[in-house]
């Protein structure tokens, strides 16, 4: 076990229906404190994951470790992990104070700490005045702050958070992320995140584990996995980018190669850390933000001629579809004061962008 | 998504894996529902399975006459007289039997030929007037005794009668019998009448599903559209007949439909007729009532799968140009074919165990099974034969109540889904 | 004609059949009512004056308060003990894991669908064989069991209008599965388990065939006194006794379409929807 990881997974395994496997062989390190998100579609396995993990559902095969203690056949009540659920699950029949004691009357305090308890997160949560509500009589965003201090109330080490804002709208949502991001900072408690929007995973978290059909296709931070993706599908999972197919000559050298395009253009690319030289058959990834337009891209390495098939104007950026020939396209993103001129649909332009800013994948 | 393990080896390894880990969660599923599992197994399917072992239990032979029923049951029982020993036997345990032991063999063996029975007590009474003599002898003795006793017929149904479990009841509850070569063949024609009887029931059965269906399915259709104070009303008038005890029912439709009753009343002072009509005690008291029972069985089904019909189908319907009958018919009838079937059949399997309600208000003649088999268990005490036509009847709702697992879903017929 | 008009008539002829369906459905029992006020003991109009009289004999009389008592006996016992395995066994179908369930639901509804006189034959049997005929117990065990499909049914349907994600919660927050059962699925359910109870109650309530088959002198139903009243002769006391069960069905209905209404996610049974469907 690694020092400071809460939570392991070591080999674990599972299965619906004793055929197809919706976890393979999941290796995860929880580290002590930290906001760690699971992002991937549905049906990639990180509900599934954190359901092991607060022991609604059984591993099939392999361990899961707190603190270094095998959990996996310990029943949820005795695991102390606070859930944050979807839909909030609230008990209906009882107050937002009942709601809130119930852990605490679970643990057997007394009324006088349950009291104090369940004062202070309310003020946390701040919905004084709401305690003696029920929940139907709560707004979306008042349900989702009673079911986030019921979630840590009785003080748990690691809190587990199943797409919490969902069922919220934009805005509101933005303003959970921020309170749920301070809550976290000031309690320190590790908490374990499960969403499927990118946005709110890179905004929130410490690090991303990205679930790919039952297996992490990457783990690191919001950076790492924006500047550095380990796969064609990282690279396209997280933020919009362009990825072109391509062949590699077979030479290398300083990190890079030399990649050709459909349309015969040739073009150098950074090769990913740790990687072997690219097969044949590769692919292209240029964020749309790092690609130079226009007189810029003169001065850069790699430069294409293009014609611009579409322009959408969208307040503080330009986005720019630009066919490049041979059938392929690129999308340019720019601050609205970057682009020389404002482009016109048809016009012919010169794209560019720096060799490590192009990353290969085989 | 989730993929497939390969087949072999690892494939075998998940699922005894996988089976393991939910093991525990399915364990207390099983404990929760296991009380009444266990309840429903002793106290009800018990109960069934012993109306099917008396169907074929035979024990009053072997008990009374244990030696003679060996004997019997090694003769060939061709042509003539069992040998000379059996009637020996039969002699000695004649006399010997306890009287309540000889009563029930001579009951159970007076289904077999009637008037076994005063063949038997009569031989019963006078056979201490014979003297203990050679086996040769005894034969002689008991057919001076009666001459029937030197009939073959009587002793092939006592080996009939022999063996520890019998065809005879349920053979009997179909009209058919077993001859003395032991061969099934059909009863005598002046004693054929239990097949009568269930074709009765499954007719009356039929009847009255098909008078409920053309009258609940308008009716459930009115309900499920009505609004505001008149489908409270219908919803009351369905609800509150099945909330209320049967024999209140009952008793208000004898009241209302005797001879002297409201209606013959009401229809006299009106001057529609002059002799009082005959409403009751008769099919048609029978139909009258039976659809008044079992029309919330056909409606609330019918009501629950309408409810679910969006209106806007038959609007879509009609707004691509259809005529509202061909909407009804190719849009809405369709529909509600789950809610036909779970209330047919509902109604169709209450109707035909149905017991009191046709002995308060039907003539002897319009009588179902139901009748018989409570009329052989509290009057005439033939346990066996009540058993068998109990199997009968029991066949014929088993056969349809799987019929509408199939076609409906237990759920659907339970009003879950 | 024009297809206006037709429509016109479509509905009046609709609402005409539905008048009459409601009269035929609530005729008889409306008409009976009077009788049993009336003074006389013959059962046809005009009555000869109002009185008491019958439900003085029905209440004030030994053999149909005993009888009364008795009903009141099994049936409070019986749908207690129903009410508890109907409602264990519908939870376990709500945690979606029981091997086979339909089939096992199939096995469990079979008291429901057997013929009642098919039952009665067997327990008999069972309990001759036991030697509990002619006892209380018996005919409590009979109609437990007849009973308890009604419940299971009932709590099923409201446990599928149940969040059982609740329950996930409840255990994340250290209540044991018994411990949720009881402080979250139980109260939530309430109106459902109580409406299933209701059930179980008038179904043991208004049994005769099974009790036909079990009961002894000491332990006659009212059902069964009712029967074997009509069986010989009726008089205007059947007729009190059959306002008063009247008076006793409509009440429990109100309850259960007041119990259904209070928590309309969590509606128990196809007869409780529809009532409370109506209801709105």
């Amino acid at each position: 076990m690694t020092r400071g990881n809460i939570v392991e997974f070591a080999g674990v395994q599972k299965s619906y229906d004793g055929r197809h496997l919706v976890i393979h062989d999941l290796d995860l390190g929880v580290r002590h404190g930290e906001f760690l998100t699971l992002l991937g579609a549905s049906g990639s396995g990180k509900t599934t994951t954190l359901m092991m993990l607060a022991g609604f559902e059984t591993p099939t095969r392999g361990h899961i470790l707190m603190k270094g203690v095998p959990i996996e056949h310990l029943p949820p009540h005795r695991r102390g992990i606070g859930v944050v659920f979807q839909n909030y699950a609230l008990f209906p029949h009882m107050s937002v104070a009942q709601n809130l004691a119930y852990p605490l009357k679970m643990r057997g305090d007394d009324r006088a700490t349950i009291a104090a308890r369940v004062e202070k997160f309310v003020h946390m949560v701040r919905l004084e005045g709401m305690e003696h509500r029920r929940p139907s009589e709560l707004s979306g965003g008042q349900q989702q702050r009673v079911a986030l201090a019921r979630a840590l109330v009785f003080e748990p080490d690691l809190v587990l958070m199943d797409e919490p804002l969902g069922a919220l709208d934009k805005a509101l949502r933005e303003h959970m992320q921020d309170e749920i991001r301070q809550i976290h900072r000031e309690l320190g408690v590790t908490v374990v995140y499960v969403t499927h929007d990118q946005s709110e995973a890179l905004a929130m978290s410490d690090r991303i584990a990205i679930f790919q059909d039952g297996r992490i296709a990457q783990i690191a931070a919001p950076e790492e996995l924006y500047e550095r993706p380990a796969s064609t599908f990282v690279a396209g999972f997280i933020g919009e980018n362009n990825l072109l197919a391509g062949r590699a000559d077979g030479s290398a050298a300083d990190g890079r190669c030399r990649i050709t395009l459909a349309s015969g253009a040739e073009a150098m690319a950074a090769l990913p850390h740790n990687r072997a030289l690219p097969t044949a058959q590769v692919t292209l990834a240029v964020r749309p933000e790092r690609l130079a337009i226009g007189r810029p891209a003169e001065l850069l390495a790699n430069r294409l001629r293009g014609r611009i098939t579409d322009v959408t104007y969208l307040g503080d950026h330009l986005r720019a579809q630009v066919d490049i020939g041979g059938g392929q396209r690129m999308i340019v993103r720019k601050p609205v004061d970057q682009f020389p001129e404002r482009p016109a649909i048809g016009a012919e332009i010169l794209v560019g962008w720096r060799e490590e800013d192009g990353l290969v994948f085989s | 998504m989730a993929v497939a393990v390969a087949h072999g080896a690892e494939a075998a390894e998940l699922r005894r894996a996988w089976h393991r880990s939910g093991q525990r969660r399915r364990l207390v599923s099983l404990l929760l529902v296991a009380p009444l599992f266990l309840y429903v197994l002793l106290a009800f399917m018990l109960p069934i399975g012993l109306v099917l072992y008396r169907a074929f239990e035979n024990p009053e032979l072997i008990e009374a006459f244990p030696e003679t029923a060996s004997a019997l049951s090694g003769w060939d029982g061709g042509e003539g007289l069992p040998p000379d020993p059996v009637f020996a036997t039969f002699a000695r345990e004649l006399a010997d039997a306890p009287k309540r032991a000889t009563a029930e063999a001579a009951r159970r063996l007076n289904y077999e030929i009637s008037g076994f029975r005063t063949l038997i007590s009569s031989s019963a009474r006078k056979i201490d007037s014979i003297e203990p003599a050679e086996p040769s002898a005894m034969r002689a003795a008991l057919v001076a005794l009666d001459e029937r006793w030197g009939e073959p017929a009587y002793w092939h149904a006592m080996k009939r009668a022999t063996p520890s479990y019998t065809p005879y009841y349920i053979l009997a509850a179909l009209d058919l019998r077993q001859d003395d070569r032991g061969d099934v063949v059909l009863a005598p024609e002046d004693q054929r009448t239990y097949v009568d009887i269930l074709l009765r029931t499954l007719r009356i059965a039929a009847v009255v599903t098909l008078i409920c269906l053309l009258l609940g399915f308008p009716l459930a259709n009115l309900m499920a559209t009505a609004s505001g104070p008149f489908a409270v009303i219908l919803m009351i008038a369905v609800m509150l007949p099945f909330w209320t005890s049967l024999l209140a029912r009952t008793s208000a439709w004898i009241v209302l439909l005797q001879k002297e009753g409201l209606v013959n009343s009401l229809l006299a002072r009106l001057g529609l007729i002059h002799a009082p009509l005959e409403l009751i005690f008769n099919t048609t008291g029978l139909y009258i009532v039976m659809v008044h029972m079992m029309l919330p069985f056909m409606v609330l089904p019918l009501y629950a799968t309408m409810k679910g019909i969006p209106p806007h189908f038959m609007k879509a319907s009609a707004s691509l140009g259809a005529h509202p009958l061909r909407g009804f018919l190719h849009v809405y009838l369709p529909m509600t074919l789950p809610g036909v079937g779970a209330g047919a059949l509902l109604t169709f399997i209450v109707t035909v165990g149905y017991y009191i309600t046709p002995s308060l208000v039907a003539s002897a003649g319009d009588q179902m099974v139901g009748y018989f088999i409570a009329f052989f268990a509290n009057t005439t005490i033939n346990w066996g034969m009540a058993s068998a036509l109990g199997m009968v009847l029991l066949a014929c709702v088993v056969v349809l109540y799987l019929l509408a697992a199939r076609m409906v879903g237990i759920r659907q017929l339970a009003g879950l889904k | 004609m024009q297809y206006r008009h037709q429509i016109a008539l479509a509905r009046t002829l609709r609402h005409l059949f539905g008048a009459a369906m409601v009269l035929f459905l609530l005729a008889p029992l409306a008409a009976v009512v009077p009788l049993s006020f009336s003074a006389g003991s013959f059962l046809s109009y005009p009555l000869p004056g109002l009185s008491l009289r019958w439900y003085e004999t029905v209440f004030l009389d030994g053999p149909w308060l005993a009888t009364l008592k008795n009903s009141l006996i099994v049936g409070t016992v019986a749908t207690i003990a129903a009410t508890v395995l109907g409602t264990l066994a519908a939870y376990a179908f709500a945690r979606r894991d029981l091997p086979m369930p339909t089939a096992v639901l199939g096995f469990l509804i079979a008291p429901m669908i057997v013929p009642p006189v098919i039952s009665g034959l067997g327990m008999y049997f069972l309990l001759a064989w036991l030697g509990l005929t002619s006892t209380m117990a018996g005919v409590i065990v009979a109609h437990t069991v007849l009973a308890a499909p009604f419940v299971l049914i009932t709590v099923t349907a409201t446990l599928q209008g149940f969040d059982m994600s609740l329950l996930r919660a409840a255990a994340s927050l250290g209540a044991s599965p018994t411990k949720a059962f009881l402080t979250i699925v139980v109260p939530v359910i309430t109106p459902g388990i109580v409406a299933g109870a209701l059930f179980a109650f008038m179904t043991s309530f208004d049994e005769v065939v099974v009790t036909l088959f079990l009961a002894g002198p000491a332990q006659r139903t009212l059902p069964l006194k009712m029967f074997e009243g009509l069986r010989d002769n009726i008089e205007p006391s059947i007729l009190a006794m059959a306002t008063f069960l009247m008076v006793i069905a409509a009440m429990t209905l109100i309850v259960s379409v007041v119990l259904m209404k209070k928590n309309t996610r969590n509606l128990g049974g196809r007869l409780g929807r529809a009532m409370a469907e109506t209801g709105e």
